[in-house]
């Protein structure tokens, strides 16, 4: 289905928010989906690419896709697209975080760059039902302080005293004020999360999620209440292609949110 | 007496073969520079039903192309629109003659995963209108190990008529499903036994089709136990072993071009000016970007990786998915490999280095 570009943020150097909504009258109203879940996104002449709805459908108007400038595809879309254009859009597709399961939880969301995109439609699901979880702690980190992701909304977050927001840097820069340090680093010294009924929501680049992982094995947090979601090459996102298999696991179709307790078990290879 | 297995002779046979070649839409092995691939025929001479294994591709084209249209767009200043692609020229009623069995049982397999949540609809179309007409092989080629896999060769119903060669030049044709069986009808089999161009069968035809069986299965250089190769397999994946099977390969994608279970496939668009073609093409594991992700991570990075992603696929994953190896033990892949590796060794020296 063709959607039109609605709005586009430059979030960062080198990532823009797309907002997007379907050109066709009452589809927009039909599109249902639940965090975590992704779409396959066509910019028609360069291809087709895989990205997660970065908005909840608890705010319906439209969705967003947030690009990082990263591949062949994704430099099309940054060079070539703006508000007003129009991209192909299939999905919502893929597995969503078990929301049943983070009711009367305390919820510890830990992202890095670009990571933050995907936690971000979860997020705002909770905010929005906010009655049914516990604590919320948000930790987000990027390279700098110009790599961070949604700033508008991480201050709005900020006004909201139920909400705790610690933000870091890899490296000090001198106007910076809040944490310097990696992800698990800060997760560990600062944060110091509870882990008595408290489930732990992880994305960002392969090297953070597998010390973030680490680290919170260390702080005691059982497998199964650790919950990422996996970035695989994927293409059909039908279960067909063949592309996204982790052994015998479709991440397109059985994830591509899994628990900790789900990975282990699957072969070391993403 | 059987009324679904008949018998006649090889003249009887070839103009059975004619009959059907005139009737209907009719595909077959045909031969080019000494290697046969399925071709629409239109006579019986054009094409050859008795082509050799080692020397023919499978059919899996037919049912999955190597490079199909699945959207024609135009994308300009005033925006975009999306076409219906050409007509699917695969769809229509037709006959396949000269699948190996092994051929014909690597549709069955992919039929799994075709059908599995999403369905593929134009490969179940293309499935349901086509009649699938197979000789069973006589003799073992070289690199053939279907007997040792876990499917039943000998009353395999994968294809719709079976011909099975019997002895003093006796012909054997059998229905193997409905479908099978009014084709059969339709190809007149009743005036066939009136004109005694057919005979029904007596009771000694099917120990003459059990006989004809055993002397094949006997033929076999290749042997081996995959139920258990699959549970040494499962056990294996941190073996060095792959790095020393898979240290010739030269990542051609050969095995996977030829291999009649292979179905990974990419997508790919093509745009001159402001008209474009999306396509689905053959892919395969053994490419190094099958898993590169944009920004540089590739889980498989390395050969040894892929390589083991291609045994255990065919020989775990699958298996535990579907409940079918992902390999029908045709030996294609090996007969076309220009560095001669063979999936039976690769498969074989590995599980050996663990115990069940």
């Amino acid at each position: 289905m063709m959607c039109r570009i609605d709005k586009v943020i430059q979030e960062t150097p080198d990532i823009r928010t797309y907002r997007l909504k379907f050109k066709e009258e009452g589809i927009m109203e039909r599109f249902n989906w639940l965090p975590g879940q992704f779409v396959e996104f066509s910019l028609l002449g360069s291809g087709e690419c895989t990205f997660c709805i970065a908005s909840s459908s608890t705010r319906k108007e439209s969705f967003d896709c947030s690009i990082k400038r990263a591949g062949i595809v994704t430099a099309d879309i940054h060079t070539g697209l703006d508000e007003g254009d129009e991209v192909g859009i299939r999905g919502p597709y893929g597995n969503w975080f078990p929301l049943e399961d983070l009711k009367g939880k305390n919820l510890l969301f830990v992202g890095g760059g670009i990571g933050l995109a995907p936690l971000r439609s979860l997020i705002q699901y909770c905010i929005d039902n906010r009655a049914d979880y516990k604590d919320f702690t948000i930790l987000y980190g990027a390279r700098t302080s110009a790599d961070l992701c949604y700033k508008d909304e991480i201050a709005d977050w900020r006004k909201d005293p139920s909400l705790k927001v610690i933000l870091t840097i890899d490296k000090p820069e001198e106007t910076w004020k809040e944490n310097v340090g990696v992800v698990p680093k800060i997760l560990e010294e600062v944060v110091k999360p509870v882990v008595a009924n408290t489930k732990v929501i992880t994305c960002g680049p392969p090297i953070m999620i597998k010390y973030t992982l680490l680290s919170l094995d260390k702080l005691g947090f059982a497998p199964k209440d650790v919950i990422t979601t996996l970035e695989m090459k994927m293409q059909c996102g039908l279960g067909k292609c063949g592309r996204c298999n982790i052994g015998s696991t479709y991440v397109c179709k059985d994830g591509p949110v899994f628990t900790y307790e789900q990975l282990k078990k699957l072969p070391d290879e993403f | 007496m059987s009324v679904e297995l008949f018998v006649t002779d090889k003249a009887g046979l070839t103009k059975f073969y004619e009959a059907i070649i005139s009737k209907n839409e009719t595909y077959a092995p045909v031969e080019k520079f000494g290697k046969y691939d399925f071709k629409r025929v239109s006579s019986f001479d054009a094409c050859n039903p008795d082509a050799p294994i080692a020397q023919t591709m499978s059919a899996k084209p037919l049912f999955f192309p190597r490079s199909a249209k699945i959207m024609k767009y135009t994308a300009d200043h005033s925006g975009t629109s999306v076409k219906e692609t050409d007509e699917d020229s695969l769809a229509g009623k037709r006959v396949i003659l000269g699948m190996k069995h092994c051929d014909a049982r690597a549709l069955q397999v992919l039929d799994k995963v075709y059908n599995w949540d999403y369905i593929d609809t134009d490969y179940q179309r293309r499935r349901e209108n086509t009649v699938i007409i197979s000789a069973r092989c006589d003799k073992a080629e070289t690199h053939c190990f279907c007997t040792s896999l876990d499917y039943d060769v000998e009353h395999s119903d994968a294809m719709d008529v079976a011909i099975v060669n019997g002895t003093d030049g006796k012909v054997f044709i059998e229905a193997r499903t409905e479908k099978g069986k009014v084709f059969l009808k339709e190809m007149n089999i009743e005036q066939r036994i009136s004109n005694n161009e057919f005979q029904v069968t007596d009771e000694t035809a099917p120990a003459a089709v059990k006989q004809q069986y055993e002397a094949f299965a006997a033929s076999f250089r290749l042997k081996m136990d995959y139920t258990e190769v699959n549970a040494r397999l499962s056990k294996i994946f941190d073996s060095p072993e792959f790095e020393n099977v898979s240290a010739n390969c030269i990542s051609c994608n050969t095995c996977a071009f030829v291999c009649p279970t292979c179905h990974c496939f990419k997508i790919s668009d093509e745009k001159v000016k402001d008209t474009g073609v999306r396509y689905k093409s053959y892919d395969s594991c053994n490419n190094g970007y099958f898993t590169l992700m944009a920004g540089g991570h590739n889980p498989r990075p390395v050969k040894y990786r892929r390589w083991r992603q291609r045994a255990l696929h065919k020989f775990v994953y699958y298996k535990e998915r579907f409940g079918e190896n992902l390999c029908v033990g045709c030996g294609k892949c090996t007969n076309s490999c220009p560095v001669n590796i063979s999936i039976f060794e690769v498969v074989k020296q590995v599980s050996e280095t663990v115990s069940v």
